[in-house]
């Protein structure tokens, strides 16, 4: 769930209507892309009060009449350059997608997604577990919308946004598009690391619309704390994730992104 | 004994505190010059300090958020008149360039407009509803209107706006 900076701001000021305040402060402690945000803009609030400080400005108080405040504001100005909270963001991703890129995963990376079973290189990957449940329901006319199922020894569950696993679980990502349309997958876990799932290397595949996909290998948990977080990104238009760009691939309007966040318990 | 102004100052120090940085971004956001952004976030303190006994200042984020935006989108239709350079986005550009019947009068009395709690100006709903992505019903309760009428004076602005492209 991408917040709207204008929103985002009202969370860290405390004006906004205490159920969304709480909704927020939840968000904030489950979903590291988001504490994240709120982390480096807490951090942007402290550079800009200390090159801006109140002083600055009380100089100026009540000296004249608001027409001229303008004038005295601008003569008074100290100019600065901040570090601005996207290039911050962008150093968050740059150090996550390296993390990203040079993971095992990234041999199946290239997987396409069609074919019902894969062999997959690597530990954290097994073969695709889940039958294919519903693989015909068609669901023209909905949003694209992502599954999160865990394989257990009385057979497969589906989760819930901010349910509980633990490190050894199998997970199995489902998709399906109500239109033809490009998407990419991906996930990020407590320590950081981001792990596409599916995509051409790091471009988004084209994906038919119509019925429910399983991604052609199961994903196990690794030791990550805290989280793992799931992104399922469309957009009508081709798109590729390029080294800085995972955040503001994620806040571009013509993309859609849906959020799955999985609690890693006890950690 | 402290006088009246130092506490007033006092009481102010901590709402720029708090809402500082905010308007800062903004500015920055819709201006994309940090010297003109920090000189914006100034002058929109100063003319809430000068009119603050007149204004509600339990949570003031919206009046903020709405100067801010409404002083940085005079700011560049002014540059844009002067034929000075523009950073900002065509969508902006537009917005902030289009004409309104208000516009002479929300030049010289912005604040004034929007202390009397007169109509909000269809640009900065706009820009809330356009450029941050705030639903209409969002807009709507930013700048103390119903749906139906943010949906009206965007539709109005849209068609001027269109006029602008077409000129």
């Amino acid at each position: 769930m991408m917040i709207p900076d204008w929103k985002l701001e009202r969370f860290l000021t405390g004006d906004l209507p205490e159920e969304e305040m709480n909704k927020l402060r939840e968000l904030e402690a489950n979903d590291a892309v988001f504490a994240n945000r709120v982390k480096m803009l807490r951090e942007d609030n402290k550079a800009i009060l200390s090159k801006l400080p109140f002083e600055t400005l009380a100089a100026n108080l009540g000296t004249g009449a608001a027409g001229n405040a303008a004038k005295i504001a601008a003569k008074n100005a100290v100019r600065f350059t901040l570090v601005k909270f996207a290039a911050a963001a962008m150093f968050v991703f740059a150090i996550a997608l390296v993390a990203f890129f040079a993971q095992r995963e990234t041999s199946v990376m290239n997987e396409r997604v069609g074919g019902d079973v894969a062999t997959v290189n690597g530990s954290q990957n097994t073969q695709v577990a889940l039958a294919e449940t519903q693989s015909d329901t068609r669901i023209k006319g909905l949003d694209a919308r992502m599954e999160v199922w865990k394989k257990t020894p009385a057979g497969i569950v589906q989760l819930n946004d901010l349910d509980s696993v633990g490190e050894g679980d199998e997970i199995q990502l489902r998709y399906a598009v109500p239109e033809k349309c490009f998407g990419l997958l991906f996930s990020m876990d407590g320590n950081g690391a981001l792990t596409l799932h599916m995509g051409d290397g790091v471009k988004a595949i084209e994906l038919a619309p119509g019925k429910m996909n399983s991604l052609p290998f199961a994903y196990k948990l690794d030791d990550a704390p805290y989280f793992e977080k799931f992104f399922f990104v469309t957009s009508p238009k081709e798109f590729a994730v390029e080294e800085n760009d995972v955040d503001k691939l994620l806040k571009r309007s013509d993309v859609k992104v849906i959020g799955f966040t999985l609690k890693k318990a006890g950690k | 004994m402290k006088s009246l102004e130092t506490l007033k100052k006092a009481g102010f120090a901590k709402i720029y505190e708090k809402y500082a940085p905010m308007v800062y971004r903004r500015c920055l956001q819709l201006l994309r010059d940090d010297a003109e952004a920090s000189d914006l976030m100034q002058d929109v303190f100063l003319r809430i300090y000068s009119a603050s006994e007149r204004l509600d200042m339990e949570s003031p984020s919206s009046l903020l958020w709405n100067t801010a935006t409404r002083l940085c989108l005079n700011r560049i239709r002014d540059k844009r008149r002067r034929g000075l350079d523009v950073d900002s986005s065509s969508l902006l550009l537009s917005i902030a360039c289009a004409e309104d019947e208000h516009d002479d009068y929300e030049t010289k009395n912005v604040l004034a407009k929007l202390f009397l709690k007169e109509p909000e100006s269809s640009r900065t709903m706009a820009v809330l509803h356009f450029v941050d992505g705030m639903t209409l019903e969002e807009t709507a309760r930013e700048v103390g209107l119903s749906v139906s009428g943010v949906r009206k004076r965007l539709r109005g602005l849209q068609a001027k706006v269109k006029t602008l492209e077409v000129q």
